[in-house]
């Protein structure tokens, strides 16, 4: 007889002993937890029942449980504390989302604290275009198969364009249709900090085991990586040991592994091993798609004038645009009527009129030094340091096509050069556009770091 | 059983532990008051299987024994009572009650049927002064609310590490944090979530009488003990079940820097506040707008219904200047917490935490997050 057997035969004699309330009280949630060398554990939920099993029915379970096993010398009781149930009561939740509807709370909240994801973003909810249909569907086939079909991934894309989005709600699928297995979301960022703490507190075994111990490892921002070279070589060995246990790992990063400046070349090289995806800038239709998602999301009817309005002046960004529709949202809700056209375009004009075509030069400096981990005066220092040369001349081709700005008047912010230079660094970047996918990608990148205004 | 007690002793305990002695259709004996005699106390206990109540009573036994009486209606009687001498004797499941002039029979039951309070493993210590644990408890014990979806934040939060206790309620929209520091480090880190209804049974009895408590830990309970100065014996403690579950990481929402710091006079800022949030509407939305070059605060409130409201505070001003909308309920019920005549508050942004601390203590923060601003 199983311990499950076992325990149903003690419950099925010992429920005419007892009054049914008290039965219902003391007996529920309670089991056998092991059997072994004649001594019987039992698990109760709470103190009360331990002490009321152990002091009133101690006999009468000990007297049966020998009838059915002689071998039974041993009962002892244990406290095993019932997991809270997490009811998944929307109704109400919503209900209040309704009436606080602008009330922020603590997003820190809202994260799962196993796992780090966070619940609203799904797959669901993700709008599938031209431009990220590869990275989707690499996603969704992830989530079927973890750890089987591409392993890592790794997706790439600008700001604010989704990728959080999607490889939250890879993790977000696999734990449910997996729910046995560990999954990890964690920023590179913190991922990094994790490293140095336990290095200062002499845990790094422990950490260790803990990251071998996952099933599904999702990394955000993995760019922050670069130049650090101990966090570096300590996820190398946990991607070593994961991959090869086929346990998933997925990556994110605002540029592909080649374009990642400080980045060890034998980990650039894993990053590379398995499938890499792209998220571009979404067309016109998708971001109408979106923006009309967004708006029966948030269950707010705009003009199709207004829509266009929106979609055709917020170009670059999926995020800009739900904080677009959130400031209609507000209007909506203070003067109850929909927005028409000439208020959106009063509402919007300081989002739409002002980072649109506007940056400047020392804007365009900061971005290209930034994406390639440079500092902002080293690409104006006189050297021909080959990681300064390119980047340098990326910088000049941008300030030609970007501001418009002369030659002689490029030449000269860079110390001192010859307007020939300066021509010779735009014709040769322009030709390279042509036909050189990386560069066309990083120039993206870096033109969307220009407009954005986070910098 | 058989005994002599005073009638206020009897009263004062009665008091206390009758609260949570609720009626339960699945187990009666809930509703009860367990009476026994303990060497020379008589020992009262109530229960709801989540907090139970013991408290301790000098008498006089002239015979050992128990019973178990409904909680409230004993109250009620000991309470109408005039006489302060009272004799309380058992008689198979009634308990007789006798003075000078009276005698009553109440009806109780068999006190086999009281559930069992269960014992602590008394190993880890920690001695408390009532007074700052009441302190502590009564600026947090509001904050939570409860949560089907997150239990673990329903409740309270402790945490012991080295010689500070931190105290920390939060309905995710803000957070209170209060720290103690303790006489004496204790050896291990704890931490623990406690229910909100066993918060308020400890702060109602701590509300009583100065002196220190004493908790202990162990896996699955937690117990607060006062002790009775005068006999030395255990007063009254309150032992409690946990909230499993881990709390989340709420350092990471406390904002270590700030973008916007402004110092105003509490009471003044407190009093606008309640004037603009009668103007709020339905949301109670009041905006606060800081320019740096005025040194004021402008408290700003407006509703289509009902009409808008302005009004003007000096401040000191250090960082940004910034327009940022709160929900003025959650500003207020962190000032009720502060003592300070003067009032920190650090802004972070228009959707980034509104931290409010008092001048010269830093025991005591209370973080809101903002509403989105219109």
């Amino acid at each position: 007889m199983d311990k499950e057997e076992l325990w149903q035969a003690v419950l099925a004699q010992i429920q005419f002993g007892v009054s049914r309330a008290n039965f219902a009280t003391w007996f529920r949630n309670t089991k056998i937890l092991s059997k072994k060398d004649g001594e019987i554990i039992v698990s109760v939920p709470n103190s009360f029942s331990k002490e009321w099993l152990s002091s009133k029915y101690h006999n009468t379970i000990l007297k049966i449980l020998r009838n059915l096993d002689n071998g039974i010398k041993i009962i002892n009781y244990t406290v095993q504390l019932e997991k809270p149930s997490r009811t998944k009561s929307k109704s109400i939740s919503k209900k209040r989302e309704e009436l606080e509807i602008n009330q922020l709370s603590f997003n820190e909240f809202k994260i799962d604290q196993e796992t780090n994801l966070n619940p609203i973003y799904r797959f669901d909810n993700f709008v599938i275009g031209s431009f990220n249909e590869l990275a989707h569907a690499a996603a969704w086939a992830i989530s079927d198969n973890p750890g089987l079909v591409y392993n890592p991934l790794f997706i790439y894309g600008g700001v604010g364009l989704g990728k959080t989005h999607l490889l939250e709600a890879i993790g977000n699928r696999i734990v449910e249709n997996f729910p046995k297995k560990n999954v990890k979301y964690v920023p590179a960022e913190r991922f990094t900090s994790e490293i140095v703490r336990a290095i200062r507190e002499h845990e790094i075994e422990n950490l260790k085991t803990k990251l071998r111990e996952i099933d599904v490892l999702i990394m955000d921002d993995a760019q922050f990586l670069a130049g650090k070279e101990k966090t570096q070589e300590e996820f190398f060995h946990i991607f070593n040991t994961l991959r090869e246990a086929n346990k998933q790992i997925i990556l994110s990063s605002d540029k592909p592994p080649k374009a990642i400046p400080a980045l060890e070349e034998r980990l650039r090289s894993r990053f590379e091993g398995g499938m890499i995806a792209d998220i571009s800038l979404p067309d016109f239709e998708t971001r109408m798609a979106i923006l009309k998602a967004k708006c029966e999301e948030k269950g707010i009817e705009l003009h199709s004038d207004v829509l266009e309005y929106i979609v055709s002046n917020i170009q670059r960004n999926i995020r800009e645009l739900e904080g677009a529709l959130n400031r209609l949202l507000i209007f909506k809700k203070l003067n109850n009527k929909s927005p028409d056209i000439d208020v959106v375009k009063k509402l919007l004009s300081n989002l739409i009129n002002f980072p649109a075509r506007s940056t400047t030069y020392k804007k365009i400096v900061q971005a290209v030094a930034q994406f390639y981990d440079l500092k902002g005066g080293d690409l104006l220092a006189l050297t021909r340091r080959k990681e300064i040369v390119r980047p340098r001349q990326i910088a000049m081709y941008l300030l030609r096509f970007e501001l418009k700005e002369s030659y002689p008047s490029i030449g000269r912010k860079f110390g001192g050069k010859d307007h020939t230079t300066a021509i010779y660094a735009c014709e040769k970047i322009s030709k390279e556009l042509e036909n050189n996918e990386s560069l066309i990608n990083e120039m993206g990148l870096i033109r969307q770091r220009i407009y954005s205004e986070s910098l | 059983m058989k005994i002599e007690i005073l009638k206020n002793n009897l009263k004062n305990g009665l008091e206390v532990v009758e609260k949570i002695a609720k009626k339960n259709l699945t187990l009666p004996a809930l509703s009860n008051v367990l009476l026994s005699c303990e060497g020379n106390f008589l020992r009262l206990d109530t229960t709801n299987l989540e907090t139970s109540i013991s408290w301790w009573v000098l008498a006089k036994i002239k015979e050992e024994g128990k019973i178990a009486v409904p909680a409230t209606f004993f109250s009620s009687l000991i309470n109408l009572l005039k006489e302060e001498k009272i004799e309380l004797r058992s008689q198979d499941k009634n308990l007789i009650l006798e003075t000078k002039n009276q005698a009553t029979q109440i009806q109780g039951m068999d006190p086999e049927e009281f559930p069992i309070i269960p014992k602590m493993e008394k190993e880890e210590i920690v001695k408390i002064s009532n007074q700052k644990l009441l302190e502590a408890l009564s600026q947090i014990i509001e904050i939570p609310s409860i949560s089907q979806i997150r239990p673990e934040i329903s409740g309270i939060y402790f945490s012991f590490k080295k010689d500070l206790l931190k105290v920390v309620g939060t309905d995710s929209f803000r957070l209170a944090e209060k720290t103690i520091t303790l006489k004496e480090e204790i050896k291990k880190e704890v931490s623990f979530i406690l229910p909100q209804d066993a918060i308020r049974e400890l702060i109602n009895i701590l509300s009583q009488k100065d002196g220190h408590t004493i908790i202990y830990f162990s896996p699955n309970q937690i117990l607060f003990e006062n002790i009775n100065e005068e006999t030395s014996h255990s007063r009254v403690q309150v032992l409690s079940r946990l909230i499993e579950g881990e709390y989340p990481k709420y350092q990471e929402i406390i904002p270590k820097k700030y973008k916007t710091q402004i110092i105003v006079k509490k009471d003044d800022f407190q009093n606008q506040l309640k004037q603009a949030g009668l103007f709020g509407g339905k949301i109670s939305e009041v905006k606060l707008v800081v320019q740096s070059k005025d040194n004021q605060l402008k408290i700003y409130s407006e509703s289509p219904e009902i009409g808008k409201n302005e009004s003007y505070l000096p401040i000191k001003i250090k960082g940004e200047p910034i327009e940022i909308s709160f929900n003025y309920r959650f500003l207020i019920s962190g000032l009720q917490n502060i003592k300070s005549s003067e009032v920190i508050f650090e802004l972070n942004g228009e959707d980034g935490p509104g931290v409010l601390k008092p001048v010269g203590d830093e025991s005591y923060i209370y973080v809101s997050m903002p509403i989105k601003l219109s």
